[in-house]
Formats: structure tokens, C-alpha cells, sequence
């Protein structure tokens, strides 16, 4: 409707406009068309310089000079010259019409000066007392003969103009209005589907004047929607398979990984083979998260996993993937230095608990996959304090819920963005590589050159780290630590964070 | 001292795949497991389960006459043994299908035999802890169907929340169990504000199962992330 509104704003101002220069060109082409008769002022302006050009000669005759035949024999015209008192003429040119009489009372001049001398017009001029005639050819002039005009007609002619044009320009406006209205009706299914197509499916009744538009625009959203299920469908089809795939895989690969941790801890075999068997087990645990990664990477980036966002306390997560990390390091040679701004009790976001925990014990992974030799991992929690560090009153039902040892404990809760770093002072990465995790798109998540010295890819889990920040809302980045190793810090938007203040 | 009784008891192993069954079989006997059986699909696996009373089942979820699943809750209708799914479906909606309908785990595939053994030696000594009350530190001992801790000659007592901290420690002997994990065992669903609560009982924990509390030996701080029990069977 806003368009609509908009067009016929515009359609008004194009009318206006056109009115108005339609006036102005009419005046002009008026002014132009009589330019030539405000000159001559309409003959009588010939009849003036025909008396003068009136000579007296030899003292007792009149003569028409040279110039004065000449102009007469331009205009085709005629002259006489009537003596005052006596009505007779006096002089009159050569050409003169022998219907033309040589006498005239004073009732003849008034009738010949108003109109016509047997349907000559006329024009005159007074030379001296005596008055002289010029008869144009019948064809030269039209002459008004009752040329009065009632005064209060005159009078108001302004006022009268303008309430005319006024009429004038109601009368057009209807007519578009009327018309326009008409059209707007039957074009604002049209206008209105066009506007609903990237959005909805349209159908646009095909009737009137329109109905070709409405039948295209109806034939363009069925394509359109056709052409969506498909491209769903096609993604559908696609994260399906990748899930399918996976599933198949991890029965065998149970087995591979089985066997060749058994084979592994067989006291009865060589080194050597308990070495190799090793190495399998360790290339299948890969294989292992390989799968997960795509599975969950096909589900995000097909948007088939929705988020089952809850208040999650982001530090009970981390701690979680953490301390599942460190109690799958058998061997501890991942030391984990755990470190949390002081006095940081509860991070709450909201979020999908799974994802977070999958997040970070991707980075977790990661580190044990480029690290086979072991390395110290940090793993810091900080808040980005927010400005509005305010109180929130809701947590109140929770503190009297707290034991009573801690009644000398209250709770401040902040708002704000939180950070998780992630160190190791294992393999870095280069700046070649850190600039491809940044820019690398979802769907090129093996880039070819995104090997590191060990030859082993930052990968897919990282990507789905990124990802997985992204869909609540916060960021990943990669860095290069300060010890030269590998860094991902995430930062996440607080739903609040809850900080113990120790009372003294 | 050790988990030999847990060893004992019957356990029921379902999957269609039988290569797979045949290695879990293998990697449970090499663990100590000495009462196991196979199925690979329902009707077999419920026919034993009557005559055969497993005291633990691990499932698999698509088997070829129906499904986990459904095996699962005929299974429950009849007795609470304790199941552990073991699947290569491991999509969410799946996992907490499995957690909801009250099962005791849930293992995608693949995995590693240590993984399988250590999850089902937990969910054993949840369920039939009581039948072993006795839990051997190494300067004291823990009867939980006492609730008390024998130090020397002497015998304390364990309050509620001690006992529910120490039990949540115990199931995951030798692991780390984060604060969270132990508040919430403690104190419930919103267990935030309860970490400076948590140290005081640790505290008192310590005094009675340490010789030296402040260099404790068995109930090990992992500084920042949680605690970890270390029981005998675990040294």
C-alpha cells in the first residue's frame, strides 16, 4: 500500500505539472499567433500612415505621395477621404470600387467606422476635421460591430478566471481519481503478489485487464516454490546421506577401533606390532571424529539440527569437556592449567548445552590431533564486562535456596560478553593457515593447503566450532599463541553471570 | 579388594552384528566378565532375559525385528536391570530418546573397549553398589549402606550431602567429576552458588577418610575443574 500511496502522490505532482505548462504554452502560442495583428492594430494602424502620406498639391487638390499608393497597393485597400459638414469624399484613391458611394451621411460613417462599407471592412482615420476610410479586401478582417462589455463582466474577469480554472482542474482530477482507482484495483493483487513472492507462495486471481501479469507473476511463484522444495529437498537428501553414510561406517569402524585397541594392550606381541596397532587405533579415533564432524557439520549448515537453547551455565560446560578430556588422556600428557576470572561463579547463556560441550571439546581434539606427543593446554575463562553491570533482581529465589554457611555470600549478576581461550604451547599454525581458517566458507572445509608442518589439517572441527559460535550468536578466532602454539578464543553474548562476593 | 563381584554378574549383549558381538564378548572376558551372553535380535534377546535374568543389557538400537527401543521398555515392564545403548545412531533426538525412556548410558559407535568397560563397570557399581558396601581407600574404607567411613579404629559417620558427594566420586572412581557434576548430585537441578558449600564439604569429606586432610591421597583436587576420588580398585 505504501507504494501505492507513493504512485498516486506522484501521478498528482505529473498533473499539476502538466497543467501548468500546458497554460503557459497556450499563452505563449497565443501571444506568437497574434503577434503580427497587435502591430498592425488589426488595419487601422495602415489608415493612419495612409493620412499622412496624404498630400495637399498645387494648393487647391490632394495627392497620395509614392510611399501612400505604395501601401495601399500592398494592402489591396481602397481610400476615401470624407470632408467634414458636407459628407462628400473629397479625394479617393484610384482603385476604388465603383459600388462605393462618394457621399455619406453621419449615420453611413458611424455604421462604415463600427462595420462594414458594402462588405468592405473598414478602418479609418481623421486627417484634420475630414475622416478618411480604408476598405480592405472582404477577406482581410473580421470586425466585431458590437463591441460592448457589461462593466461588472469586465470587473470580475479575474475572479471569474480563476474559479473556472479551478472547476477546470477539479473536473480533471476526478476524472484521473476515477480512473486511477479503477486501475490501482485491479493492479494491487498484482503489485501486492509481487511483493509476497520472495517470501510466500502467491496466487494472483487472473481476471481483468491484468490477468496476463497475474498469470505470470502465479506461474513465477510456482516455480519459484518449486524450485525451493528442490533446492530443500537436494539439501535433505544430502544431510541424509552424509547421516546415513555415517551411520554405516560406525559399526565396521567400532570393530577396527576395537580389535586394534585389544591388539594394543596384547602383552603377547612385539613392540613393533603393538606400536602399529597403536597407530591404527589412534587413526581410527580420527576417523572416528571425522564422522561426527560431518554428520553435525551437514546438520548445522542444513539447519536439520534445531538448537535446543535452554539457560546453560557456559563454565559447567567447559569444565565438563574438560574434565572428559583429561580422564580420556590415559597417559596425561595433556596437562590441563584451568584458570577462571577470580570470583566467577556462573556464566549463563543461552544455548544448546550439547553444542557448547561439542564446541569445546573440539578444540580439545584438535589440540590431541596435531599434538600426538603431548603438550600443556590453558584454558582461561574471562568476562568481557558490560556496561550496564546491574543487578538482576530474578535470581533472588536462588539465593535462599544457597546453605546457610553462605549467608555471607550475595550474588551480582552481570551482563556483558564472555570469552573462553584455549592455549597450547604444542604446533602452531602459520598465518597462512590461521587467515584460511578465518576466511575458509563452511562448505570448503578440506582446503588443500591447510596442512600444517605435521601435515595434519585444522580442520573440520574447527569450522564446526566456528559454526557453532555463530548459530548463538558469538564468535571463534584463531590465533597463535603466545608460547607458539595453537589458540581458539570464543567469545559468547552473557544471558548474565552470576559473581560471588565473599563478605569479610 | 576390587570389583570381582561386579565381574559376576550376568550381562546381555544385543546387536544384530554378530562380528561385533563376538568382539564386545571378547573385550568384556579379557576385562574379568565371566557371565555374558548374545543376541542379535529382540525375540531371542527377550527369551533370554526371562530365563536368564541379566543383572545388565547392552542394547543396540536397530535391530532386524524392531527396534532398542521398544526392547528396552518390555525389558523394564518386568524388572529395572540396568541398560546401557550401544548404537551407531547418534543423533541427538536419539540420545535423549535413550536418556529419556531411562536408560543408565548411551554409546555412540565406534568406541574404544577401555570407553566400554570403564561405562559399564560405572553403571554397576550404581546399581548394585549396596551389594558391596565396603569401598577401600587407601587410608580408609567407605560402608555406604552404613553411610560410614572406617579410619583406623575409628568409625565416623557420613552425613546426607557427604554420602551423595561421595557417591557421585565413587560411580566415576579414578575420573574426574567436575563441580558442577558434584553440586548437582547434591543439591539438584540449579546447583550454581554452591561451589564455595561444595569446598567446605570436601573439607569435612577429607577429614574423615585422610589421615592428613591437607595432603589428601584419595580425594584428589584438580584444581579449578572438580574432584577425583581414588579408590583401591582404581590404584
Amino acid at each position: 500500500m505504501k507504494h501505492t500511496l507513493r504512485l498516486i502522490r506522484r501521478f498528482v505532482f505529473i498533473l499539476m505539472f502538466s497543467v501548468i505548462l500546458l497554460f503557459a504554452l497556450n499563452v505563449i502560442l497565443f501571444i506568437a499567433a497574434t503577434y503580427d495583428e497587435t502591430n498592425a492594430r488589426g488595419g487601422w494602424q495602415w489608415a493612419e500612415e495612409v493620412t499622412e502620406e496624404l498630400l495637399s498639391s498645387d494648393g487647391n487638390g490632394l495627392k497620395l505621395s509614392q510611399k501612400g499608393a505604395e501601401i495601399l497597393e500592398e494592402l489591396d485597400a481602397w481610400a476615401v477621404l470624407v470632408a467634414d459638414g458636407t459628407g462628400d469624399v473629397i479625394w479617393h484613391s484610384d482603385n476604388l470600387p465603383p459600388e462605393i458611394p462618394l457621399h455619406y451621411s453621419a449615420a453611413d460613417i458611424s455604421w462604415g467606422t463600427r462595420g462594414y462599407i458594402k462588405d468592405y471592412p473598414t478602418t479609418t482615420a481623421s486627417k484634420g476635421k475630414d475622416l478618411l476610410i480604408l476598405g480592405h479586401p472582404k477577406t482581410r478582417y473580421w470586425k466585431q460591430m458590437w463591441n460592448t462589455w457589461d462593466y461588472d463582466l469586465i470587473k470580475n474577469a479575474p475572479g471569474t478566471i480563476l474559479k473556472a480554472a479551478g472547476v477546470n482542474l477539479l473536473v480533471i482530477i476526478f476524472i484521473y481519481m476515477v480512473f486511477t482507482f479503477g486501475f490501482l484495483r485491479s493492479v494491487k493483487p498484482v503489485v501486492d503478489g509481487i511483493e509476497r513472492l520472495p517470501e510466500e507462495e502467491v496466487h494472483v486471481r487472473e481476471r481483468g485487464q491484468l490477468s496476463g501479469l497475474a498469470s505470470a507473476i502465479n506461474q513465477a511463484s510456482e516455480k519459484l516454490r518449486s524450485q525451493e522444495h528442490a533446492l530443500k529437498k537436494k539439501e535433505r537428501a544430502q544431510a541424509n546421506w552424509i547421516a546415513g553414510v555415517s551411520h554405516d561406517i560406525r559399526t565396521p569402524l567400532s570393530m577396527v577401533m576395537g580389535y586394534a585397541g585389544e591388539l594394543e594392550e596384547n602383552r603377547a606381541l612385539p613392540d613393533e606390532a603393538r606400536k602399529q596397532a597403536q597407530v591404527i587405533r589412534l587413526q581410527s579415533v580420527r576417523m572416528k571424529n571425522l564422522i561426527n564432524d560431518l554428520n553435525l557439520y551437514s546438520r548445522l549448515e542444513y539447519t536439520m539440527q534445531p538448537l535446543k537453547r535452554s539457560k546453560v551455565d557456559f563454565a559447567a560446560v567447559v569444565r565438563l569437556a574438560a574434565a572428559d578430556f583429561i580422564n580420556s588422556d590415559l597417559e596425561q600428557k595433556y596437562p590441563v592449567e584451568w584458570s577462571m576470572e577470580e570470583g566467577l561463579a556462573a556464566c549463563v547463556i543461552d544455548g544448546d548445552k550439547e553444542l557448547l560441550g561439542r564446541a569445546v571439546n573440539n578444540i580439545l581434539t584438535n589440540v590431541r590431533v596435531h599434538n600426538p606427543d603431548g603438550c600443556r593446554i590453558t584454558i582461561k575463562m574471562e568476562k568481557e564486562k558490560g556496561k550496564d553491570g546491574k543487578r538482576k533482581g530474578e535470581r533472588g529465589k536462588d539465593e535462599k535456596r544457597t546453605d546457610e554457611k553462605e549467608k555471607d555470600e550475595t550474588r551480582r549478576d552481570e551482563t556483558g560478553r564472555l570469552s573462553l581461550i584455549i592455549e597450547d604451547n604444542g604446533t602452531g599454525a602459520d598465518q597462512e593457515q590461521l587467515k584460511q581458517l578465518k576466511n575458509t566458507p563452511h562448505y570448503m572445509m578440506c582446503g588443500r593447503n591447510g596442512s600444517s608442518e605435521r601435515g595434519e589439517r585444522h580442520g573440520m572441527g574447527l569450522l564446526i566450532v566456528r559454526q557453532i559460535a555463530e548459530v548463538h550468536g558469538g564468535t571463534a578466532e584463531f590465533f597463535q599463541s603466545q608460547e607458539g602454539g595453537f589458540g581458539v578464543k570464543l567469545t559468547l553474548t552473557l544471558e548474565h553471570i552470576a559473581v560471588m562476593i565473599e563478605k569479610a | 579388594m576390587s570389583n570381582d563381584y561386579l565381574k559376576q554378574k550376568r550381562l546381555l549383549l544385543v546387536d544384530d552384528e554378530e562380528e561385533l558381538l563376538h568382539m564386545v564378548e571378547m573385550i568384556l572376558r579379557k576385562d574379568g566378565y565371566t557371565e555374558l551372553r548374545t543376541a542379535g535380535s529382540t525375540e531371542e534377546a527377550f527369551r533370554i532375559f526371562r530365563e536368564w535374568k541379566p543383572e545388565l543389557a547392552v542394547l543396540d538400537v536397530m535391530l532386524p525385528d524392531g527396534d532398542g527401543f521398544s526392547l528396552f521398555s518390555r525389558m523394564r515392564r518386568e524388572s529395572d536391570l540396568p541398560v546401557l545403548f550401544l548404537t551407531a545412531r547418534g543423533e541427538d533426538e536419539d540420545r535423549f530418546k535413550g536418556w529419556d525412556m531411562g536408560a543408565d548410558d548411551y554409546m555412540v559407535k565406534p568406541f574404544l573397549p577401555r570407553e566400554l568397560t570403564s561405562r559399564i563397570l560405572a553403571i554397576l557399581r550404581r546399581s548394585y553398589k549396596n551389594e558391596n558396601p565396603v569401598v577401600r581407600l587407601a587410608q580408609s574404607s567407605i560402608d555406604f549402606e552404613r553411610a560410614e567411613v572406617q579410619k583406623g579404629e575409628e568409625r565416623l559417620s557420613l552425613t546426607a550431602k557427604e554420602y551423595e558427594l561421595l557417591t557421585a566420586l565413587y560411580r566415576n572412581a579414578g575420573r574426574i567429576v567436575t563441580i558442577d557434576q558434584l553440586c548437582e548430585a547434591a543439591w539438584g537441578d540449579n546447583p550454581y552458588g554452591y561451589e564455595n558449600s561444595l569446598m567446605a564439604h570436601i573439607r569435612r569429606i577429607r577429614e574423615k577418610i585422610e589421615e592428613n586432610p591437607s595432603k589428601p591421597v584419595s580425594l584428589l583436587t584438580v584444581k579449578g575443574l572438580g574432584y577425583k576420588l581414588i579408590t583401591e580398585e582404581t590404584l
